[in-house]
Parts: C-alpha cells; sequence; structure tokens
C-alpha cells in the first residue's frame, strides 16, 4: 500500500502513455480502454478518462470516429492520428531511456 | 410507492428514482464545475451521460425499467470522479466560475417530472437545461462572430453548402439549389468555386465552433446538441449509402489529420511566441485561451494562397501539355516555326528543361505555404495536386472545347490526327 501511494503520480504521469498506446493497435471503444486497464496497476475510471481523451485530441495525437451499435446512440471510436504516433514513438524511446538508466545506476 | 424522473442523457430517456436522480444531478453538477474551465466541457459531460447511460442498462430489463439509487451509486462509483488535473490545459479546476456552473443542471437535460407508479416507464422526457446553462462556462461569453465553417453532418459532398446555410440560416436544399443552378449558368466554373471553399473554409469540428457556424452563443448548447442528435439519426437512416459514406469518412480522416496537424503547430509556435522557449511551455495561470479568429483567418489566407497557387500550377501544366502537343502534331511551336532544324527530341527536352524551371519556385512557394500552416506531408499533397490539376484540366478542357473557337479547332485537329495515326475511323468526336 505504501509503495502504491509512493508511485501514485508515476502512475497519474504514465496515463496517457498508455492510453496512446492501447489507442495505436486499432480503434477503440472507451470501455474497451477501460477493460484494458482494469487488470493492470493502472485501473482507471470514465471520469479520469473522458478529460484524458479530450485533452488528447485538441493536441492532436488522437482522433475519433462515429460507429453505428446496435444498442443505443452512436459511439465514439478512438485512434491514433499521425501526429500521435510520431509523439508515441518518442515516448516509447524515452521510456526506453528512462528504464536503461535506472538499471545502469546502482551497480 | 416512488415518484419516478425521466432524464435525459446525451439524447436518451432514462427512468430514474427520486434517490437516483439525486445521485445523478449531483455527480453532473460537480463534473460541470471541475471542467468549468475545460474548453470541451459540453462534450466531455456527454461522453459521461453516454457512459452513464450504458453503465444503467445493465439494471434494466423488459419488466424493470426504473434505475433505482443503489444501483446508479453504484454506476457512479464505476464511474469515478471526474478528474481534469493537466487535461484543462489552462491551470486545471478552478473555483471561479463554480458558483455560476452549480445552478445549471451540468447538461443532464432533466426532464419534467413524470408521476407514476413503479415500473410505469414516463414519457415526460424534457430537454430544458438551456435556462441553467447560460453563463455557466467562461467560454459561454467568448466572442465568436458568425463565422463560415463547412459542416461535414448531413454533407452531399464535403459540406460547404450545409456551412453556408447554417451561415445564412438558410434551409440546405435551397442552397443547394443556387449551386446547382450557378453550376449550369456558369457552365461548371461553380464547381471550381465549390473546389476552392472546400479547401479553404475549415471544417467546424468543436461544438464551440458549431455553435460560431450558426451564429450562435456557445452556450445555446441544447440546440447544438439537437443539431447533433439530428445527425445521429440521419446516419442512421442512411446505411444503404455505405459504399460512399466509406469513402467520405476516409476522406473526411484526411483532413482532419492534415488540420489536426496544423493546429498543433500554431499552438506550439503560439506558445513560444506568448511564453519564450519556457521548458514545457505552460503557460502561466490565468492565461487567456487560444484567441481563434487569428487561426482562422490565417487558415483562410493561406489556403487561399495554396489554391491560386494550385491553380496557377495546373494551368502550367496544361500550356506545357498544348506546347508539347503542338510540337508533335505541327512541328512547330504553337505556329511558331523553330528558326534552325534542331532535332525533335532536343525541343523536347528543353521544353521539359523550360517546364522545371517555371514550375519549380511555384512548386516551392507552395510547399512553404503547407509547412507555414504546420504540415506537409508528401503524398498526401501529391495526391491533392492530382485531382486538383485532373479536375482543372478537365474544366479547363470542357469550357475551352465549347466557348474558345481556337481550342475547339486544336482539340479537333488533334483527334484527327490521332484517328490518322491510329488508323481507326474518326468523327465521333466532332
Amino acid at each position: 500500500m505504501a509503495l502504491d501511494s509512493k508511485f501514485s503520480p508515476i502512475r497519474k504521469g504514465l496515463l496517457e502513455f498508455l492510453v496512446l498506446k492501447i489507442v495505436s493497435g486499432t480503434t477503440v471503444y472507451v470501455p474497451d480502454i477501460l477493460k484494458r486497464l482494469a487488470d493492470t496497476e493502472f485501473a482507471t475510471q470514465e471520469g479520469t478518462l473522458y478529460p484524458l481523451l479530450s485533452k488528447l485530441r485538441r493536441e492532436g495525437l488522437v482522433d475519433y470516429d462515429w460507429q453505428e451499435s446496435d444498442s443505443g446512440p452512436p459511439r465514439k471510436y478512438y485512434r491514433l492520428t499521425p501526429t500521435g504516433r510520431s509523439h508515441l514513438g518518442e515516448l516509447d524511446d524515452y521510456w526506453a531511456l528512462i528504464n536503461k538508466t535506472i538499471s545502469s545506476l546502482g551497480n | 410507492m416512488q415518484k419516478v424522473i425521466t432524464v435525459s442523457l446525451n439524447g436518451n430517456a432514462y427512468a430514474l428514482d427520486e434517490d437516483a436522480y439525486a445521485r445523478l444531478s449531483e455527480y453532473l453538477d460537480r463534473s460541470a464545475r471541475v471542467l468549468a474551465t475545460n474548453p470541451d466541457k459540453a462534450e466531455i459531460i456527454g461522453d459521461l451521460e453516454q457512459a452513464i447511460g450504458e453503465k444503467c442498462a445493465r439494471y434494466l430489463h423488459l419488466h424493470k425499467n426504473v434505475v433505482r439509487g443503489a444501483e446508479l451509486q453504484q454506476v457512479l462509483d464505476e464511474m469515478g470522479p471526474v478528474d481534469d488535473e493537466g487535461a484543462a490545459g489552462t491551470g486545471g479546476a478552478s473555483t471561479g466560475g463554480a458558483d455560476m456552473s452549480g445552478s445549471g443542471l451540468g447538461g443532464a437535460g432533466a426532464g419534467a417530472a413524470g408521476v407514476g407508479g413503479e415500473g410505469a416507464g414516463t414519457q415526460g422526457a424534457g430537454a430544458t437545461a438551456a435556462a441553467g446553462e447560460a453563463g455557466a462556462a467562461p467560454y459561454g461569453a467568448a466572442p465568436y462572430g458568425r463565422r463560415l465553417y463547412q459542416i461535414s453532418e448531413g454533407a452531399v459532398l464535403s459540406g460547404v453548402c450545409n456551412g453556408i446555410a447554417a451561415y445564412f440560416a438558410i434551409d440546405v436544399t435551397l442552397v443547394r439549389a443556387i449551386f446547382i443552378a450557378l453550376f449550369l449558368v456558369t457552365g461548371g466554373l461553380a464547381l471550381l468555386g465549390y473546389l476552392v471553399l472546400m479547401f479553404v473554409l475549415p471544417y467546424a469540428n468543436t461544438s464551440e465552433e458549431h455553435a460560431a457556424a450558426r451564429g450562435l452563443p456557445f452556450n445555446a448548447r441544447v440546440l447544438v446538441e439537437a443539431a447533433k442528435e439530428k445527425y445521429a439519426q440521419f446516419r442512421q437512416s442512411g446505411e444503404w449509402r455505405g459504399t460512399r459514406a466509406q469513402w467520405r469518412s476516409e476522406w473526411r480522416r484526411m483532413r482532419a489529420t492534415w488540420r489536426s496537424e496544423r493546429r498543433r503547430m500554431r499552438e506550439e509556435w503560439r506558445a513560444y511566441r506568448r511564453y519564450g522557449n519556457r521548458p514545457g511551455g505552460v503557460p502561466p495561470p490565468g492565461a487567456t485561451p487560444p484567441v481563434t479568429p487569428v487561426r482562422y483567418t490565417a487558415h483562410v489566407i493561406t489556403g487561399i494562397v495554396i489554391a491560386i497557387l494550385s491553380l496557377v500550377f495546373a494551368l502550367i501544366g496544361i500550356v506545357w501539355l498544348f506546347v508539347l502537343l503542338s510540337l508533335l502534331t505541327t512541328g512547330a511551336v504553337l505556329g511558331f516555326v523553330l528558326p534552325f532544324s534542331v532535332p525533335l527530341w532536343v525541343t523536347i527536352v528543353i521544353l521539359v528543361l523550360l517546364y522545371q524551371i517555371v514550375a519549380w519556385p511555384i512548386k516551392s512557394i507552395r510547399r512553404a505555404a503547407y509547412y507555414s500552416m504546420g504540415t506537409y506531408h508528401p503524398a498526401w499533397v501529391d495526391a491533392w495536386d492530382g485531382i486538383f490539376g485532373l479536375a482543372i484540366a478537365a474544366g479547363v478542357l470542357w469550357y475551352g472545347y465549347h466557348h474558345v473557337p481556337a481550342l475547339h479547332d486544336l482539340v479537333d485537329h488533334l483527334t484527327r490526327w490521332w484517328y490518322d495515326a491510329t488508323g481507326t475511323g474518326g468523327g465521333a468526336w466532332t
């Protein structure tokens, strides 16, 4: 539990990275994103995810298409934009760099 | 016996008991307060409402059509509190507009309370949240004038007519009829105008832009929501247009990519200009939101420049083609016989070089214009060039064939030459 709260700001900061990663595969509906995150340390709720997605969309990293649904109104399916893809590439590299730094220290 | 309240969640009616209603409106009020400074507030609230609705559907069956308080609380616990930290862009949640936005219903079009026994689905759906919404968002009073946008919802081609109709608040069918009339009267030139507008006018994407396209203040959100709903209905009824819709969404996605790219670059540049090269480019608290008119004007001007350059470029290409053809068919450049006997292939090489020399600066300027808009995708630009060039070539040829005698003669001459050369029977064209 102590670890959990200690790393809470880090998890929060990484959420954007993870969301971009999930969106990068196929177009996804928000409950799919939540489901993917639910079993991880990054379990998230709609209340956090929707504002984050709208921010990412404003930044031009993701965008959505409307798709019909059998039950209920049309749904927004999110996907990565080319900008988002290059941004994700940078994040990936940076994350690898951080990992390298962490593992290289203390030896 | 309990009272049942019917609410509209992002356009769908749900029946709640009083306890559930109180919890829901408290949640949405709180969300609206947290999102008070978020430019996408309306959209996020709509998304949240839809998510809540979908979760509620879990508790509804054929013989149970009211959501109870405990069930709704379960749904809200799953939703989690709205967390706008870092997402707002301009400094997270503020309490500045909290009092005002609290007085509105935060977008949960709470309807007139329909009284009925539990289980009896009440039909008192309502959409009366408009009054409470007024003045809630700080963007509500944004100085948007009326602006010309393209509106893709319900568009036939790209949404130019739709945007014009919204701008003048007239029926879109009337605009389309006028456009078709213009097309016939001007002999197809109106299509060129349409192409230019299609390229120059930005799309209305956000709720604010949709409101601006109709000259409404943004807080008349309910009206815009109604428009969105209409669009949803339209889409549901339009399944027979499968392939064309697919093609259109592909096309729109291409343009959306281009626009978002441009927007990102502009925002980076603006942040750089305003705050210097501060690491991370974080605006200081209380910074004013981005000024949209600048973006709009710049877009229009650059769009015009690019469209004109594309036009010039295509015309040069056509002229060059005619020169080449006249050289091949008559051995002279547009009636001008070369002074000394240069071999044909040397003349062609010279023509190619001349073309490159003339076209190169235009290409460069155009590329620079694309860059200034914040995007340059070679494949995209080439594809656009191809389509645009072909359209102009076809338009000019068609117009010229029917209105310019010299061109008419030239085309006839060319076809005759072609039939002579290939040995096929002629006369079909003339």
